[in-house]
């Protein structure tokens, strides 16, 4: 199999390190192999976009060209990751005046970015790798009741992000069924999760997360799996403080697909670091028999 | 109201290869379907978030009704892409968003979260940089996790291409 240059992403490398090592578990079990390189931030495709695109663009071409020298297609475990190094590839593929200009700058650095390369969602890639996933699952995780978020990032723009579709996504339902546990819907699943306005008005941000948790919490879902460490981050570390302000409880577990993937694979909560979660994912692991 | 032509210009060249937000009728459906719309805005008020507003000002010039209102006008944003996809002319409104925020920056307004960032970007290369001194926990932590160290990008690479684009001046 081909070997992917691993993009784990800022907040996953110096935040919540567990999601990647889960994601690495499961990728020895399906047989997807990685290296490392020298990549910087992506960059943040809601901050550092919106402070100068054309810094943007330089940054992720520079990027780019990391993988490009090696020949390898690169492997996201991030949402913004993607949808920025896709992104870029898009602006400088249909815009050649901003590719004269981004390779002009990149020449004083000793790079010159092609476009020879390919960025793929991690999610895409075990959708592909499909029957091997379900080869490697020996504790089907059954009763579980899921709740999915793919997250924006993941879908949108379609112009560039090329999945399913991008309005009603079906590839990470899939991937979550395939695990042995149900995908229990709950009409908000395309709403975005807010981390971008949280950060700049947290009362709007949590008034748009309200919406999401209240449906979430209708539908009866033991937890909420995604395949995004920013939308990660928000139900996770967020959850507590909405439930403040709202003076509701707000306490359903969060996993990443790969999470899932590691216990239904047989790794231990332990093998995986479960225990750094913010909300606590005690009913989930009894639910489960762990 | 005062109509900027050279505004109005740039954000017609921003549409990559099309002319596509000409072509706007202002029919809703951008704001009748973004979150933060829904979130800051009923439907008697003319305050809150709204995208088709911001379409229709920069189409025409209105420069001051974009720059010198609230900063919700534009930081209300949350960049899910959810009226690129629902527009029916194809109007790739997060794109001309994004080209109204890099304006705002560029007057030295706009959240801090966004400066901050910027800052963590070109002084370390990670918007979450690892800590400086000593161990940093989180290396202790990918250790004990069995998964190897984060490689460190060149930082002189970058801080040259920021510096020669100009970005470093936009910094706070």
């Amino acid at each position: 199999m081909t070997e992917y240059k691993m993009f784990e992403g800022c907040t996953i490398g110096n935040r919540i390190p567990f999601i990647e090592a889960a994601s690495r578990k499961v990728f020895d079990k399906v047989g997807i192999e990685t290296s490392q390189t020298n990549f910087s931030c992506c960059p943040d495709p809601t901050g550092m976009k919106s402070f100068d695109n054309d810094a943007w663009l330089a940054i992720g071409a520079r990027n780019l060209c990391l993988a490009e020298a090696e020949g390898k297609d690169i492997i996201s475990l991030c949402n913004g990751c993607t949808n920025t190094l896709r992104g870029v590839q898009h602006q400088l593929k249909h815009d050649s005046w901003k590719m004269d200009k981004v390779n002009k700058e990149l020449a004083k650095i000793g790079k010159e970015y092609k476009g020879t390369i390919d960025i793929k969602h991690f999610v895409d890639v075990l959708s592909d790798n499909l029957d091997k996933v379900k080869g490697a699952i020996t504790k089907p995780l059954d009763g579980l009741k899921v709740a999915v978020h793919p997250g924006c990032h993941y879908m949108r723009p379609a112009e560039w992000m090329e999945s399913d579709d991008p309005m009603r996504p079906t590839t990470l339902k899939k991937l979550v069924e395939a695990s042995g546990a149900t995908v229990v819907d709950y009409g908000e699943e395309v709403l975005c999760c807010g981390s971008a306005v949280t950060n700049a008005y947290e009362e709007h941000g949590f008034a748009n997360l309200k919406i999401k948790m209240d449906a979430i919490k209708k539908s009866g879902a033991d937890v909420i799996v995604v395949n995004c460490p920013a939308c990660y981050q928000q139900f996770d570390t967020r959850q507590r403080d909405l439930g403040k302000t709202y003076e509701t409880e707000y306490d359903t577990p969060v996993m990443y697909i790969t999470e899932l993937y590691a216990l239904a694979m047989g790794f231990t909560p332990d093998d995986i670091g479960l225990k750094f979660h913010r909300v606590r994912l005690k009913p989930v692991l009894e639910k489960l028999g762990l | 109201m005062t109509v900027d032509f050279e505004f109005r210009k740039q954000v017609m060249d921003y549409h990559i290869g099309s002319d596509l937000i000409k072509y706007c009728y202002q029919c809703s459906r951008c704001a009748d379907n973004c979150p933060v719309t829904k979130v800051t805005t009923d439907f008697y008020t003319t305050t809150g978030y709204n995208p088709r507003s911001n379409i229709l000002n920069a189409l025409l010039g209105y420069k001051d009704a974009i720059f010198n209102a609230d900063p919700l006008t534009i930081w209300g944003c949350t960049v899910c892409d959810t009226c690129d996809e629902v527009c029916p002319q194809n109007i790739e409104l997060t794109e001309v968003f994004t080209f109204l925020k890099n304006q705002s920056i560029a007057n030295g307004k706009g959240p801090d979260f966004i400066f901050s960032q910027a800052r963590a970007i070109f002084e370390s290369g990670k918007a979450i940089p690892p800590s400086k001194t000593g161990k940093d926990p989180i290396e202790r932590r990918r250790e004990q996790l069995g998964i190897p160290l984060v490689m460190q990008p060149d930082v002189s690479e970058f801080q040259t291409l920021l510096k020669n684009i100009g970005a470093d001046k936009k910094l706070k």
